[in-house]
């Protein structure tokens, strides 16, 4: 029940921090620090659980963005529904991908790239639709059942509600028997294959979790920031998102969210650094990566084995636990 | 479409083309090495640029030298970084997306260094060139075009030379083919790997110096190159160096039609789309099949 302690204290954490800190521009950079934790935990399903290198997520998170804002904003489309909507719409979107799941390793990695490319210019140059490089004024404010979600700390809410959910969505998604094949295919893929796991469909449904997930992200980024300009959403953003997932710890969900703020509130705190900034941060990156086993959330259990051994050393040592490495 | 309009094209293409391939044969021969996806590429492109640049500021040096001055500093860049940070990773045996993750990294401070160095203005490089165009054919081309061009192949040739002749060339290709069975055998895989990243890096700051002297050189240059070269690498099929060779090339001719035929604005999607149909018919790659 340990874990059930440090979960009501995190969510203790998340649910003062608006009180703690009032100031309206933090606020703002917790609500994109919460929705990078929902774009990285799809990311982390992708990469940490199935192998699969994506430098697309970004594509969809703007699909979501952009469905979203036009919707409420040309449409006059209910908030709820166009959530869900945006959701959809990364989802289908992300189906023209799946014939580029058999590709191995780096070539999936281009192929995801060059589609977050693609889209971006789609972004940009459809100005019908999108606005083009001007971008989109004036989204809505999120309204559920009448209530307007104006302020930064109930727009923080939402966020943190959202990213709740996707995260225990997440772990029943990781800890079934869909999870169980994405970890035995990222182990061994032809013992996976022979043991009857549809590979290429197990990768695809991946691709269409994580794409929902960012897809939903996009949303909350549109009616959060209430201002979507396709710059947002280029591959610089996608590399943001992989780097979340690895610096806070490769396969999982607690690094995820622990990488998502790394990346998000650093480069923040760090402004007073000037020029040295992105430096700093860069170095701080290169630096979180040499953690083996993943990570910062590598961190926790290296610092736990040692107190398990210390404390009870004169017990024959136990062999590890049964897990990927 | 005219005739001269044609083979301004072929030739600009050719140019921006070999600049790719330059810089697409350094992240297939780190692949081929290593399996590490280098994004840090277009920087070590960047450096190189810099380097000849500065160079430039204080002597008035002619081209070729000023490129040799680029080619060291993108080497030394890249060995540096080697060193420091990718080898004392895989030392620390950290999953192949690390190093993978460290390269962005590295690429954000090269980044941010070069522009605390060189500032964040766009640097033109001092006319190097005859301004008059060159009549070939009863068509007038530009003359920094055709050395660049020349100028390229006959960097990719020596490079070809140097793999199929050299000892440490050929060392180099056994230690990237089969580490085990080549350090058996006497081979420094260590060292090799070291020299992978020097070569890559001299390669990436010859691109430098070309693409400084065509465009401009600002701290930024780097990233879109690289990713573009990732593409052109990725085209030839990633492992194949005669891949690399021609896919940045045919990505630099496809780039440079597709934004005269289709549309400027939709000029990089098709490179893109191409990639994209390209590994679903052939995931391998178009030149895949010969391993040189």
């Amino acid at each position: 029940m340990k874990s059930a302690v440090v979960r009501v204290l995190v969510i203790g954490a998340f649910v003062a921090a608006p009180f703690v800190q009032t100031n309206g521009y933090w606020l703002h950079v917790l609500c994109v620090a919460l929705i990078g934790v929902i774009l990285a935990l799809g990311l982390q399903l992708l990469v940490g659980m199935a192998g699969l290198l994506s430098l697309g997520q970004a594509a969809f998170y703007g699909i979501g963005a952009y469905v979203s804002a036009v919707l409420t904003l040309r449409f006059g489309t209910p908030f709820l529904i166009a959530f869900v909507l945006a959701g959809i719409a990364a989802a289908l979107s992300s189906l023209l991908l799946v014939p580029i799941v058999r590709l191995q390793g780096s070539s999936l990695a281009v192929a995801t790239l060059g589609f977050n490319i693609i889209i971006y210019l789609v972004l940009l140059n459809e100005d019908w639709a999108t606005g083009g490089s001007f971008g989109l004024m004036n989204v809505p404010a999120p309204r559920i059942f009448g209530y307007v979600f104006a302020s930064d700390r109930s727009m923080y809410f939402l966020c943190l509600l959202v990213a709740v959910i996707v995260y225990l969505a997440m772990e029943r998604l990781v800890n079934s028997r869909f999870g169980r094949a994405l970890k035995a295919i990222s182990q061994d893929e032809d013992a996976a294959r022979a043991c009857g796991i549809s590979i290429d469909l197990y990768k695809s449904k991946c691709f269409l979790v994580a794409a929902f997930a960012a897809g939903i992200a996009g949303s909350l980024y549109a009616h959060q920031a209430r201002y979507l300009n396709p710059n947002d959403f280029t591959f610089n953003k996608s590399i943001e998102i992989l780097i979340m997932v690895v610096v806070g710890g490769l396969g999982s969900l607690p690094g995820a969210v622990i990488g998502a703020l790394i990346v998000v509130v650093m480069p923040e705190y760090l402004r007073s650094s000037g020029e040295l900034r992105l430096i700093l941060f860069g170095v701080l990156v290169v630096a979180l990566v040499g953690f083996r086993r993943g990570g910062i959330a590598g961190l926790a259990p290296v610092l736990g084995q040692r107190l398990a051994q210390t404390r009870w050393s004169r017990w024959p040592k136990i062999s590890a636990r049964g897990g990927p490495q | 479409m005219s005739v001269e309009q044609f083979i301004q094209g072929v030739i600009g293409g050719l140019a921006i083309g070999c600049i790719y391939s330059l810089i697409a044969l350094g992240i297939t021969m780190i692949i081929r090495a290593t399996e590490i996806l280098h994004f840090a590429q277009g920087e070590i492109m960047m450096i190189g640029a810099m380097a000849g640049l500065s160079a430039l500021w204080m002597v008035d040096l002619p081209f070729v030298i000023v490129l040799v001055i680029g080619m060291i500093g993108g080497g030394v860049a890249a060995v540096i970084i080697e060193l420091s940070v990718y080898r004392t990773l895989r030392s620390l045996r950290v999953p192949l997306i690390n190093i993978v993750v460290s390269t962005l990294g590295v690429s954000l401070i090269l980044q941010n260094v070069a522009r605390v160095i060189w500032g964040s203005e766009p640097l033109r490089y001092a006319n190097l060139f005859a301004k008059r165009g060159v009549e070939i054919g009863g068509f007038a081309i530009s003359p920094q075009l055709i050395w660049i061009v020349v100028l390229g192949f006959s960097m990719m040739a020596l490079l070809q030379l140097f793999f199929r002749y050299t000892r440490l060339g050929i060392a180099m290709q056994a230690a990237a083919q089969d580490p085990e069975a080549a350090q058996l055998m006497g081979v420094n895989v260590k060292r090799t790997t070291t020299y992978t990243f020097l070569v890559a890096g001299v390669m990436a700051g010859a691109a430098g110096v070309l693409l400084g002297s065509l465009f401009f050189a600002s701290f930024n240059m780097g990233f879109l190159i690289g990713i573009k070269a990732f593409v052109a690498a990725t085209i030839g099929g990633l492992g194949s160096l005669t891949g690399a060779m021609l896919g940045g090339i045919a990505f630099g001719l496809i780039e440079t039609f597709s934004g005269v035929l289709i549309s400027t604005a939709y000029k990089d999607a098709v490179g893109m789309v191409l990639l994209i149909a390209i590994l679903l018919l052939a995931p391998a790659g178009i030149f895949a099949g010969r391993r040189i």
